[in-house]
């Protein structure tokens, strides 16, 4: 029921403490409310005074009071532990998405991850709430309740004390039950909830098959079809709780009936027989409790372990072997037997990596190119430090490493990718990601230099515009500007790593982008992995990727003039389409 | 109270509590009937033992009760059993009723949902609303009449005993069923409604932080990193705060109010119920049927302070309207005689703000022709198929097909125009299903068929569930060029003379995009199609490519013409094949 994981976090232990001597005090204080109660009921019922009754009733209502009170306190530590919690938790899982980032978000996902880390917070948070202060109510007040009534009533301590195990009989029998009709419909299940949405989302395409209007009439069919079919599951789903609520109140009428014949047999007072039947309610109430919330519960269990796993993802170490480490033309790493493979969970739309060897050297610039699949992006991703492989020889300017994610080498790189992310911010902190110290007049040079100024001029907040999520929606092109005048801007960082950084742009957008990205190749080392042929023109060195390994590697001219994977692959992608020439 | 205001236009939710009226008063009764058991219980209970402790000489004198004690301890879980089952059945009924009116109100405006609708996940939100119509119904609308009856049958059944002190415990009640709810939203209101903007803000900042990973991490501004969300999340954390504080001390204040309730009930017994035997019996039965009620009671606030949320929702659905249709006299158009779509002279804006997006547009395509649209992305490309198909009008100008205006065939328009897009829709149901979309009437095997002409045949074998395989939501168990060929085969079975395609190959590589556009133009070989496409890849493919700038058409041709005479196609067609 509770994850042994959760004592790991701090103050949990203290909180059992504390929660158990509130829950203590809260249960003596529904035991006396039910005691000073039954007094004054007592009394009335043999026809005293108001007066004699003013004492009990004053009880009474303190008890009550106090307890309500103890479960103000109790409400108030679980919240704030619940809180602090949840935020040790995000703030546990931002590190982690940091330390350990890219590798985690591609075995994780990104949706996942921010479900995770909002949602999911707020799942667990709700859960620490639920899961203690059930769990305590229910492992302290039923028996410290059931102990007094043993001393007033023997038989109906042994009335309640036979309900329990019986309730939870039935209970873990129809829940059971529930389960194998809910699992058996599941996949249905789904489909049909999903269905209305799908269909929404799919209105377009309906519109244009000409088939929108008919679909209405399958709208309603299929939903009243998922109403059958929740109808069913739930008449069984909610036994459960049925038989819950059955035994109990069943269980108080059978006390009412024991008392009573007790009663009328002279076999003990009022008093007893009262106390008791009032505290009946109070004793099934913590179970009753317990089951109810049900779901909350298990989502924020859930929560918690899916956290948890991310928690548990292993970091890379050796980070700093490399430092006291600048890229300049003598700079050199050398690749040998590079190895990596993504792990089953991984969503692997590239192929796994076997590098044989492998030379980057001073400011040169080197194409990547390979079909779909063929190991491009995870050789670059590798090259970034964003993946760690499984084995290698990686020497950098003499220095041997493990990996690429060492600081001091991710501190000379820029990366521009496929689709560039930018953030909810002003166009200006968007260009000086990498150097946010940067002056207005260095970050307005570096736009100039991206081709970025007659776009900026347009608006009319100009750098201040704020983009990104919330912000303009702006353009492929104007995108990849900005991420070109973030690279000028960071001067200070001599390698540059893209990954087909113009796929998604129309041809004249490419054609206009390709003026400042030559300009920027100056003075860098750079890694292009591209499907667009032409850029293997701007390149000195290329590497022709095929199933992940290296098929073939050259210049451009040593390739062409050899009749391999590189002719091969080039006429591949121009298609049979030489006609025109 | 803009509780009234919510409501007076309103046609989401009043209509519907009127459509299943006898269902919901059942319900209701069931609702009312349980809480009544629970309290009759303890009531006959009570009543039980005090008769018991009497030694009655016979004990026939208390079989009445012990029988009553009986049959409401089973009545209160078997009713609240049956009440849980209508009301989900009842609420189930309104939802298929408002998902279909949903889907109607929206198709009126099918083809431009995603204009019309820019922000976000429209289509989630909507149907997350209507969810939250169910919530509406079950944790606010049900509790709350129901603890209504049933305080105003309590105070009335006090009432008839003794008028002050039915009144007195109406008054009572009242604090906790209307005046603390009410208090709640008013306090709570804006409170909420903040939590949600900084927790809207708190996504951009969370989705920042993991999609951008890999830019925050080459950067090194660790810190930055984390204190992107830092200042949100203390925000949030501050006015959550204090929504569960005073949500705590409500609930405490609550409850004094009914020990309060409590009190006045013993003091009341004792003083009237005391002048003989008989009616002192009663004592432990008055007072003790109380106590079960607070739970029907007390949490009538909490249903109340989720009103905020459902009334985002009521407004949200009320501010969808029907969009009228004004198309003339429709004319049929047999798919066999199509002959040509003529343009001519066209201007289009959106609206009077925006620039004129289109000018002058003129084009005549020929049956079996063709045309490929080239230009930069944001010049209207896939606004001129929107009105090539009539979903806009042209503000000038006139676009036919064989001379009729496009607005006079839209009833029939699939039967002349299919439409594959760079994102095709694929519904989550199986293979087979999706391509029969096209046309409903075809056989399995003419599915088939089409999926072999798309060359699909061997993949679609090979899987475990051959053509029943489920496409998953939006297609994601194939990749984007699968994608491409299912939708393609659902085209060649709707078989209408003129095929759009909106860049169906953008995003993916020249290997699979050749291959692709290969098996396009081969299967299509007898249709007319118009092409939008950001690049010369396949442009040999077509007769005609017009290129078009924002000002107006700055080249068209045929692709060899134009590569003969025109530089800036031919640098351009170099330097898409890498020459």
């Amino acid at each position: 029921m509770i994850d042994k994981r959760l004592f790991s976090l701090p103050g949990t232990k203290k909180l059992f403490i504390m929660l158990a001597g509130l829950t203590l005090l809260q249960a003596f204080a529904i035991l006396f409310q039910g005691k000073f109660l039954a007094e004054a009921l007592v009394n009335s019922w043999e026809q005293k005074s108001l007066q004699t009754i003013i004492q009990p009733m004053t009880f009474f209502a303190v008890a009550f009071i106090l307890r309500h009170c103890f479960n103000w306190i109790n409400n108030k530590i679980v919240e704030n532990y619940a809180e602090n919690t949840s935020e040790e938790v995000r703030s546990r899982l931002l590190d982690k998405v940091y330390t350990s980032g890219p590798a985690m978000i591609s075995a994780e996902g990104t949706g996942s991850l921010v479900t995770s880390a909002l949602d999911g917070i707020d799942l667990i948070e709700n859960y620490f709430k639920l899961i203690f202060t059930k769990l305590m109510n229910m492992s302290i007040i039923p028996p410290v309740l059931l102990v007094y009534i043993y001393m007033q009533n023997l038989a109906s301590g042994i009335t309640l004390t036979v309900i329990v195990p019986l309730v939870i009989l039935f209970m873990i029998i129809l829940g059971l039950a529930a389960q194998a009709k809910a699992d058996a419909q599941y996949h249905q299940y789904t489909i049909l909830s999903n269905h209305f949405l799908d269909a929404l989302r799919g209105l377009p395409t309906l519109k244009m098959l000409g088939l929108s209007k008919r679909y209405a009439k399958n709208i309603y069919t299929v939903s009243d079809e998922y109403r059958r079919r929740t109808m069913n599951t739930l008449r069984i789903a909610i036994l459960s709780t049925f038989a819950l609520d059955w035994l109990t109140t069943l269980g108080i009428a059978i006390l009412a009936v024991f008392l009573g014949l007790g009663l009328i047999n002279n076999s003990f007072p009022l008093f007893p027989a009262l106390v008791t039947l009032i505290l009946a309610p109070e004793y099934f109430l913590p179970l009753r409790d317990f089951s109810s919330d049900y779901h909350a519960t298990l989502n924020g269990k859930n929560a918690l372990s899916a956290i948890f796993k991310i928690l548990e993802f292993k970091d890379t170490d050796e980070e700093d072997t490399l430092d006291n480490f600048t890229w300049d033309k003598n700079s050199e790493v050398n690749i040998k037997d590079l190895v990596f493979n993504y792990t089953r969970d991984q969503s692997n739309a590239d192929s796994s990596l076997d590098i044989d060897q492998l030379k980057l050297s001073g400011y040169t610039n080197i194409g990547v190119i390979g079909k779909s699949g063929s190991g491009k992006t995870t050789l670059i991703r590798a090259l970034g430090g964003f993946l760690t492989p499984d084995k290698g020889v990686i020497t950098v300017n003499g220095k041997s490493l493990k990996h690429f994610k060492q600081r001091a080498w991710q501190d000379e790189l820029t990366f521009l990718p496929q689709s560039p992310y930018l953030f909810a911010g002003t166009i200006a902190e968007n260009i000086a990601f990498y150097a946010p110290e940067s002056t207005e007049e260095q970050i307005e040079t570096a736009a100039k230099k991206a081709g970025l100024t007659d776009f900026i001029d347009s608006l009319s907040l100009g750098y201040q515009t704020i983009i990104g999520e919330g912000g303009r929606g702006i353009s492929g092109g104007q995108q990849q500007r900005i991420m070109l005048a973030r690279a000028f801007l960071a001067n200070d960082r001599h390698i540059l790593i893209f990954d087909e950084p113009t796929a998604h742009l129309d041809i004249e957008t490419e054609y206009a982008l390709k003026k400042p990205m030559k300009e920027l190749f100056k003075d860098h080392l750079v890694i292009f992995a591209t499907h667009r042929l032409h850029w293997i023109k701007e390149m000195d060195y290329v590497i022709v990727m095929n199933n992940g390994q290296i098929a073939e590697q050259g210049t451009p001219d040593e390739l062409s003039n050899h009749n391999g994977a590189y002719k091969q692959l080039i006429s591949n992608m121009r298609g049979d389409q030489n006609e025109l020439l | 109270m803009n509780f009234f205001k919510t409501f007076k236009h309103d046609t989401w939710v009043k209509p519907y509590i009127k459509q299943y009226k006898g269902l919901l008063i059942t319900v209701l009764l069931l609702g009312l009937v349980t809480s009544i058991c629970a309290s009759a219980l303890m009531f006959t209970s009570g009543y039980t033992i005090d008769k018991a402790a009497t030694h009655p000489v016979n004990i026939l004198l208390i079989y009445v009760p012990i029988l009553l004690t009986r049959a409401f301890g089973i009545g209160r879980p078997t009713f609240k059993y049956i009440e849980r089952l209508k009301s989900h059945n009842w609420v189930l009924r309104v939802t298929s009723n408002l998902r279909t009116r949903l889907y109607t109100t929206l198709e009126s405006d099918a083809a431009f949902l995603n204009e019309h609708h820019k922000t976000g996940d429209i289509m989630g939100l909507l149907s997350e609303d209507i969810s939250h119509l169910q919530n509406l119904y079950l944790r606010t609308v049900f509790p709350t009449v129901i603890s209504y009856l049933l305080t105003i049958i309590g105070s009335l059944v006090l009432g008839i005993y003794n008028p002050a002190f039915g009144f007195f415990v109406f008054l009572l009640l009242a604090i906790e069923v209307l005046i603390v709810p009410l208090a709640s939203v008013a306090i709570e209101s804006a409170r909420r409604e903040r939590q949600k903007q900084i927790k809207a803000d708190l996504y951009t900042n969370l989705t920042d932080n993991i999609l951008g990973a890999d830019d925050w991490i080459i950067s090194g501004r660790k810190d930055d990193f984390k204190n992107l969300s830092a200042k949100n999340i203390s925000e949030l954390n501050t006015s959550k705060n204090k929504s569960k504080s005073f949500r705590r001390n409500r609930d405490l204040f609550l409850q004094l109010i009914f020990a309060g309730i409590a009190i006045c009930f013993i003091i009341f017994t004792n003083l009237t119920m005391t002048d003989g035997q008989e009616q002192a019996n009663f004592v432990s039965a008055v007072v003790l049927c109380l106590f079960p009620l607070s739970e029907t009671f007390i949490p009538v606030s909490q249903g109340y302070e989720e009103w905020p949320e459902y009334r985002d929702s009521i407004l949200r659905l009320n501010t969808l309207k029907p969009v009228e249709n004004n198309l003339p006299k429709q004319v049929e158009l047999d798919p066999a005689d199509f002959s040509d779509i003529e343009i001519n002279n066209i201007d289009f804006e959106y609206d009077a703000d925006s620039p004129i997006l289109i000018k002058n547009f003129s084009q005549e395509i020929k049956k079996g022709q063709k045309v490929a649209l080239l230009g930069p992305s944001g010049i209207g490309k896939t606004t001129i198929l929107q009105l090539i198909l009539g979903d806009l009008t042209p503000q000038k100008g006139t676009i036919k097909v064989n001379g009729h205006n496009v607005q006079e065939i839209q009833e029939h328009r699939e039967q002349i125009f299919s439409v594959l897009n760079q994102k095709p829709f694929l519904f989550n149901t199986s293979i087979m299903n999706n391509v029969r979309l096209g046309n409903e009437n075809k056989s399995d095997s003419e599915v088939k068929s089409a999926l072999e002409k798309v060359g699909l045949k061997n993949l679609v074998e090979s899987l475990p569930d051959k053509y029943e395989t489920l496409v998953g939501e939006n297609g994601s168990n194939f990749s984007g060029g699968e994608q491409e060929r299912l939708a393609l085969a659902r085209i060649l079975l709707q078989d209408a003379p003129v095929v759009l395609l909106d860049e169906p190959t953008v995003g993916l590589d020249p290997i699979t995009e050749n291959d692709l556009l290969t098996t396009f133009f081969s299967v299509l070989h007898d249709k007319t199609i118009i092409w939008v496409t950001h690049h010369l890849q396949g442009i040999d493919h077509v007769d005609h490519v017009i290129f078009m700038n924002s000002e107006e058409i700055e080249m068209q041709g045929s692709p060899h013409e134009l590569y003969q005479t025109n530089k800036h196609f031919n640098e351009l067609y170099k330097m898409d094949q890498g020459l």
